[in-house]
């Protein structure tokens, strides 16, 4: 009697087959650009997508051709941060052109397709047991974003990752070996103790992870035009990753990121000088040419 | 999944995929040789999980045709389109018809379903903010140079 592997194609099905073609075309979709780059961390609430949107828009303002996809569907921020939760969809030759931001920057955030009042919902067949097949769905319906919209070409293309170290490993699974990670943690040891599962989880696997960024360290204070400290926190990371830098915050700029205004200013305040230097190292590490794409 | 035909030591073909009722699917498959059938019936979780990888189940599947037979597993619809709220209300909501020319609707069905009803929706306010009461390929040019990258 013939086994499982004796028998070629499945009788008609084609799930395994339509699978192997919704990444070639998400390879395909994907040809123009020239780095990926996973923003993450494991710990939720440490600003990845504050870090994401700055970071991409210091690196526009350099030149670069930078999209965002907010990949985090059931927590979407993006829309709002960036301005464009009212973007339309506009129908290209075959795909679907991306919204972009007021200085250029493209943006795919649910957040842009979802009312804030509603959540996410998939149809389902089964109820009650979404815990079985969520994760799922939801990476079917990144790999269906990756193929739908034109992401044309581009120098950098960053995905705002959901929180937990799980999930980070289950995108580098998705997004493939040419993904490369960037981590966010704070100046706690319990965010820290988070990011270094990420790297630990992340690290038995091929995708490159580039450093981590250590977000609020620090406040930045208007007007004793100082960073002060936020944490009280004993020395420095033990996370065995390149540090790319370290960014205070900023009470004004996280009011400008909730009306999805940007802040004029930013470049010439230590924020912004700190987003400055995380862009430089994130490109050094990159190795992206000094000449932006024309 | 494979199915074999014992005594003819052959694989089964997939025959028709009956629509989904109740989450279960009808999934007849046949022997090329004796012409024997037999029918998989999925329980809902069987059904979920297929579903939840975004691939459509029936013979025409090769060619991406949507026949009788050849259904999406949540019913021949786009596995997402539910998942957008809201756009009968704004539809429901909108002033002044606005007619699609046929280029312009082909451009449209070739996107994805989950997008198209927020894409036709904001475009036709698009081409309304601009007097415009016909959606053809100038105003969808125009409002990619407008929004898009």
């Amino acid at each position: 009697m013939k086994g499982y592997h004796d028998i070629v194609g499945d009788g008609g099905s084609r799930v395994l087959e339509q699978v192997a073609e919704q990444r070639t075309r998400i390879t395909d979709g994907l040809a123009g650009v020239r780095h990926l780059v996973a923003v993450g961390s494991g710990k939720g609430g440490v600003g990845k997508s504050t870090l994401t949107l700055h970071l991409a828009g210091a690196l526009r303002a350099r030149g670069l051709r930078v999209a965002i996809l907010d990949a985090d569907f059931n927590g979407p921020s993006q829309a709002r941060m960036a301005g464009v939760q009212g973007a339309l969809f506009v129908p290209g030759s075959h795909k679907v052109a991306l919204p972009r931001t007021t200085n250029g920057i493209g943006v795919f955030s649910m957040g842009s397709m979802i009312p804030e009042s509603e959540s996410l919902e998939f149809e389902s067949a089964s109820h009650g047991e979404s815990h079985t097949w969520r994760a799922t769905r939801e990476f079917a319906l990144l790999g269906e974003i990756l193929r739908a919209f034109e992401w044309g070409a581009l120098d950098l293309l960053m995905f705002d990752l959901p929180p937990g170290a799980e999930r980070t490993v289950q995108y580098a699974d998705f997004l493939g070996p040419r993904t490369s990670f960037l981590l966010v943690t704070i100046p706690s040891e319990v965010a820290r103790g988070v990011v270094a599962r990420s790297v630990a989880a992340l690290s038995k696997g091929p995708n490159r992870v580039l450093g981590y960024v250590e977000n609020m360290s620090g406040y930045y204070c208007r007007d004793c035009n100082a960073v002060k400290p936020l944490f009280i926190s004993p020395g420095s990371s033990n996370l065995e990753i390149p540090c790319l830098g370290t960014v205070p915050f900023d009470p004004e700029l996280a009011r400008h990121c909730d009306t999805g205004m940007p802040l004029a200013e930013l470049p010439a305040t230590p924020v912004g000088r700190a987003l400055e230097k995380v862009a430089q190292q994130l490109l050094d590490s990159l190795e992206i040419d000094k000449e932006p794409r024309q | 999944m494979k199915f074999l035909c014992i005594p003819c030591d052959s694989p089964m073909k997939l025959q028709t995929v009956g629509p989904p009722e109740r989450g279960s699917l009808s999934v007849v498959y046949a022997c090329p040789e004796c012409g024997y059938e037999m029918a998989m019936l999925t329980n809902a979780y069987e059904t979920q999980v297929v579903q939840s990888l975004g691939v459509r189940i029936g013979p025409e599947a090769a060619a991406g045709t949507s026949t009788a037979t050849s259904v999406g597993v949540s019913g021949g619809k786009c596995p997402f389109s539910a998942m957008i709220p809201g756009t009968e209300d704004v539809k429901a909501g909108e002033p002044t018809p606005v007619r699609w020319t046929s280029g312009a609707e082909a451009r449209l069905a070739n996107i994805p379903e989950f997008v198209r009803p927020m894409a036709r929706t904001g475009i036709e306010k698009f081409a309304r903010e601009r007097g415009a009461l016909e959606v053809d390929e100038t105003i969808l040019d125009a409002a990619r140079d407008f929004f898009g990258m």
